[in-house]
């Protein structure tokens, strides 16, 4: 136990970045909010954090999209199971992220993996109770009209309701997106390279901080504007509405 | 148009339908025989069980007893899938799918019986012409029309594979009356070209007594109370619960039925400008109508003559009073009476449709035929009747 305690520490001690090279230096001696021109010359410090971060949120959507999905599937028309998924994917949800790394420790170790389980099984509450949301806002004229036509269970499903409860599929997968954006910087405890790392490298230097946090807020609205557009083409017969903030 | 399929017969056999959990039945022993090509309609106060009964057609609910057949074919030998596409399906929210085109919504059922997209496009716009709409909203979509079009989608979705069976339930019931009238009336001139087997609920009994070539009264419990046609209905209401719902208003909803020339009108003594006025008199004598009414020489009416202008020798060019009100041949028989009753006059004219002169109607002869029990007309099919703009 220990040694797991002791494992989970950053990968990397605080280090002081700034004293190395490039920029102007009376900037960054004077740890002023934002220093353009070291951001200029240290921007691919952050590349590969950037990249292993949207890959890592990528995956975990996908991954807890696939299962969340596979849940509303089996739950809908065993309605009464809804309930208990529901409360099983909710419990999951109040994990301090933490304390779920280090209860995989022993399971799956440090690394990918790790994260991967970590951000989709927090995906899960979210994207299931919107799928199941979207399901029971189907107009029931509409599916009793595709019953009374002879559209089997199956064609109902695939044809009606689920692209009638796609805009709420999607709102859950927005929300799911950017909570995951702000979660994976903290799997750098994973012993992944995502934007957290450069992050807790030297906490107390602010360009660092700044271009660390503002490149991830960019890639959670870029994320977010992707699905947006998705939503509006998935759902061409709706009129734009505002959507709900996330 | 795509060769059609023949209309097909539903009968009900003893079917009964029991809820589990629930004492009585929703439908208690059944049984209607609906010829082919015909319009049934099943009316009865909210709770009655016809929509019960509708849905049992399609297997949207499974028969306890008894059975239905189709063409002789029981519906509880057919896949529920397959016998639902041999059936237009057409309820009171309409239904249309939000998500797709117009045409992609009346494309429905051809698609799932497996029609290239060719062919299931042409009968789209073909149907869309039928119902009068147009092929220019094939491509919008549901929440873009009036709630009249989607209606008429709505039709034009269940006919697209020309079922031999048509299921309405409350199909108009949440359009406006003046749409709703209109709508009936399209309906009813569609049906006069399609003749489908219609199967129709609604508990508004005008609308049963205008839609219906047959009807069904329904009472609470799901008992039959009667089957007749509408003219039988009103004539003969089989108790007081049908009396009741048809109303204390069913003489006049009886005349609503027929028109001017489906009741014997009565001759008049015709005069012409110019003759003897003994000869109109010596007419006069014994004839149905005690007045004389002069006619042009094409036989159209020009007025009523009255004592004074027989006093005269010969017939005089204008009578001292007109022949107003004139009837038309093709006058709903409701609006004849009214127009008799308006104008205060106890005959009136009823010419063809050259203007001449076919007869006198006078409010003895509407009140004879109300009061004699077996006092019959011709009966018409509802797409046959006057419709009631």
């Amino acid at each position: 136990m220990t040694a797991a305690v002791v494992q989970l520490a950053p990968p990397l001690a605080q280090v002081t970045i700034h004293n190395r090279t490039g920029g102007n230096a009376s900037c960054v001696a004077q740890n002023k909010v934002f220093c353009p021109g070291w951001a200029f010359d240290n921007f691919d410090r952050y590349t590969t954090p950037l990249l292993n971060q949207l890959l890592l949120v990528v995956v975990a959507v996908a991954i807890g999209f696939a299962v969340a999905f596979a849940f509303a599937l089996f739950s809908h028309r065993r309605r009464w199971l809804i309930p208990t998924f529901t409360a099983a994917t909710g419990v999951l949800y109040t994990i301090p992220s933490l304390a779920f790394i280090f209860l995989l420790l022993p399971i799956t170790g440090l690394g990918w993996t790790t994260a991967i389980i970590v951000l989709s099984v927090y995906t899960l509450q979210i994207i299931y109770r919107n799928i199941v949301a979207g399901l029971a806002n189907v107009p029931s004229e509409s599916k009793d009209a595709g019953r009374g036509m002879g559209m089997t269970d199956g064609q109902l499903f695939w044809k009606v309701e689920l692209p009638l409860a796609m805009p709420e599929l999607i709102a859950g997968l927005r929300i799911a997106t950017v909570s995951t954006v702000a979660i994976s910087t903290l799997m750098v405890f994973a012993n992944v390279n995502t934007l957290g790392a450069p992050l807790y490298q030297q906490i107390d230097f602010k360009t660092n901080i700044v271009i660390a946090g503002v490149l991830s807020i960019l890639m959670a609205i870029v994320l977010d504007l992707v699905l947006l557009v998705a939503q509006r083409l998935l759902a061409p017969w709706r009129k734009p509405v505002k959507e709900a903030m996330v | 148009m795509e060769p059609g399929h023949q209309a097909a017969s539903v009968s009900f056999r003893s079917v009964t339908k029991r809820y589990p959990g629930q004492a009585e039945p929703a439908i208690h022993e059944l049984s209607l025989e609906v010829p082919a090509g015909e319009i049934c309609v099943l009316v009865g106060p909210s709770g009655s069980g016809k929509t019960t009964a509708l849905r049992m057609v399609n297997r949207t609910v499974e028969i306890t007893e008894g059975d239905i057949l189709i063409g002789g074919t029981s519906v509880r030998e057919r896949d529920p899938a397959e016998l639902r596409r041999e059936m237009g399906y057409v309820i009171q929210q309409i239904g249309l799918f939000p998500h797709r085109s117009v045409g992609e919504n009346i494309e429905t059922v051809p698609r799932l019986l497996g029609w290239d997209r060719a062919r299931a496009h042409r009968r789209a716009d073909e149907l869309l012409e039928l119902v009068g709409l147009g092929a220019g909203v094939r491509d919008r979509f549901p929440n873009q029309l009036s709630g009249g079009q989607q209606q008429r989608i709505g039709v034009a979705r269940a006919l697209a594979a020309d079922p031999p069976v048509m299921l309405m339930d409350e199909p108009f019931g949440a359009i406006d009356p003046i749409n709703r009238e209109r709508l009936q009336n399209e309906f009813l001139r569609l049906q006069n070209e399609i003749r489908k087997t219609v199967l129709f609920v609604t508990h508004d009994i005008d609308e049963a007594i205008k839609m219906g070539d047959r009807i069904a009264i329904i009472e609470q419990g799901g008992r039959l109370a009667q089957f007749a046609t509408p003219a039988e209905l009103l004539m003969a209401p089989a108790n007081d619960f049908v009396e009741d719902f048809v109303g204390a208003d069913r003489a006049l909803k009886r005349l609503a039925l027929m028109r001017v020339r489906d009741i014997n009108l009565w001759e008049a003594p015709l005069a012409f400008v110019g003759q003897a006025t003994a000869e109109v008199r010596a007419k006069l004598d014994g004839a149905e109508v005690p007045h004389a009414l002069l006619v042009d020489s094409e036989r159209r009416p020009r007025g009523w003559l009255s004592e004074t202008d027989l006093r005269a020798e010969t017939v005089p060019k204008s009578p001292d009073s007109g022949p107003d009100p004139v009837l038309d041949l093709d006058d709903v028989m409701r609006d004849a009476l009214a127009d008799l009753l308006q104008s205060e006059t106890q005959y009136a004219p009823v010419v063809d449709a050259q203007g001449r002169i076919a007869g006198v109607l006078s409010i003895e002869i509407i009140s004879e035929f109300l009061g004699s029990p077996d006092a019959k007309v011709e009966e018409h099919t509802a797409a046959e009747r006057p419709l009631v703009e």
